[in-house]
């Protein structure tokens, strides 16, 4: 499995499609990646196991999100405003 | 005068429809006025306008439909189109707020926190004071049918007395509505979900105010012997108003607060 993630790491080139956001408009793709990311982290830091494979997920919504929109939604977190939940 | 030849209501010239324009247009302006520049002068004038005109308009054509006759069968076919077409307005009206309220809630955005109702926002509970709103309402439709059939059997007493519970009945709605406003944890400014709340059921409320007045309004002409029991035409627009407004406060409860809790 962990080998798994590692391949797909190394072969990503963009965000591929995903069948639960079909339409032009790829903001809900970005905030579920942006938001998955954050929650996989958190989950497996509690369970004290290697946090890499969230990497994909980051990768995702670093190619979908706007760097506006990432600056923004960090800064939310470090301020305990961010409005999803993690 | 000459012998009219049909049923229909040659109408009397009536200054309302110059009088209800001009306080339309003093209304609207002066409450323009009031957002810019804090006077309150021309938009009371509007108000004063308008209820004048409403008062006198409303009493003449009670005067030609009771006293003078002129509410013959055909006229008052008419009085039902024009009934059934304004509620066909009324119910456009609403289906606007409707569309806001499921725009913003079917797809989140962001800001949101990507839920619904909205992250920091606590819904009110709808098996609480709503659920019981749901009952008054249901009870209140069923006192009004009672009241129309005590009117079509001629049976006065009775039709008063429903009537007035009917009334009563939208007086603790209204009562119970001001209540959930006051006890809110949101606001109207607290983002789109108190926008879309207190919006759409602000207008309900205001439309079972104005249900309430139609309802008393036949109230006061039952207990003064306008309506008979095969012509009552105000009486039924005011039960189908109320009806309308009935069947709105269901799609909001189902939609506004238990969907969207």
């Amino acid at each position: 499995m962990a080998e798994d993630i590692k391949g797909k790491l190394e072969r990503y080139r963009t965000a591929p499609f995903d069948s639960r956001f079909p339409n032009t408009n790829q903001t809900k793709n970005c905030w579920q990646n942006y938001l998955d990311y954050h929650r996989c982290q958190k989950s497996l830091e509690s369970k004290g196991v290697d946090v890499a494979p969230c990497d994909w997920y980051k990768r995702v919504y670093k190619t979908l999100c706007p760097i506006s929109w990432v600056e923004k939604w960090d800064g939310q977190r470090d301020d305990g405003t961010f409005p999803g939940k993690i | 005068m000459a012998h009219q030849a049909h049923a229909y209501h040659m109408v009397d010239p009536s200054p309302w429809p110059l009088t209800g324009a001009v306080g339309a247009l003093l209304l609207t302006s002066g409450t323009a006025i009031w957002f810019h520049f804090h006077s309150i002068t021309l938009m009371t004038l509007g108000t004063v306008l308008t209820l004048l005109t409403m008062y006198q308009w409303w009493r003449d054509i009670v005067r030609e439909g009771t006293f003078q006759g002129h509410h013959t069968p055909p006229v008052q076919k008419g009085l039902r189109y024009g009934m059934i077409l304004f509620i066909t307005s009324e119910v456009f009206f609403f289906a606007g707020f409707f569309w806001a309220f499921y725009h913003s809630s079917l797809a989140p955005t962001p800001e949101l926190g990507g839920c619904w109702p909205p992250t920091g926002i606590t819904a009110l509970d709808p098996f609480e004071v709503p659920l019981l709103n749901t009952a008054v309402l249901l009870a209140s439709g069923v006192t009004v049918t009672w009241a129309h059939h005590s009117l079509m059997e001629g049976e006065r007493k009775q039709a008063i007395q429903s009537l007035a519970l009917t009334i009563l009945l939208g007086f603790y709605f209204t009562f119970l509505q001001a209540l959930e406003y006051y006890e809110a944890p949101f606001t109207i400014a607290d983002g789109v979900y108190g926008s879309t709340f207190f919006v759409a059921t602000g207008f309900h409320g205001l439309h079972v105010i104005i249900g309430s007045s139609f309802l008393a309004v036949c109230f006061v002409r039952q207990v003064l012997y306008h309506f008979t029991s095969a012509h009552h035409f105000g009486f039924e627009a005011a039960a189908w108003y109320w009806h309308f407004v009935d069947v709105v406060w269901l799609f909001l409860y189902v939609s506004i607060y238990w969907w969207g809790s």
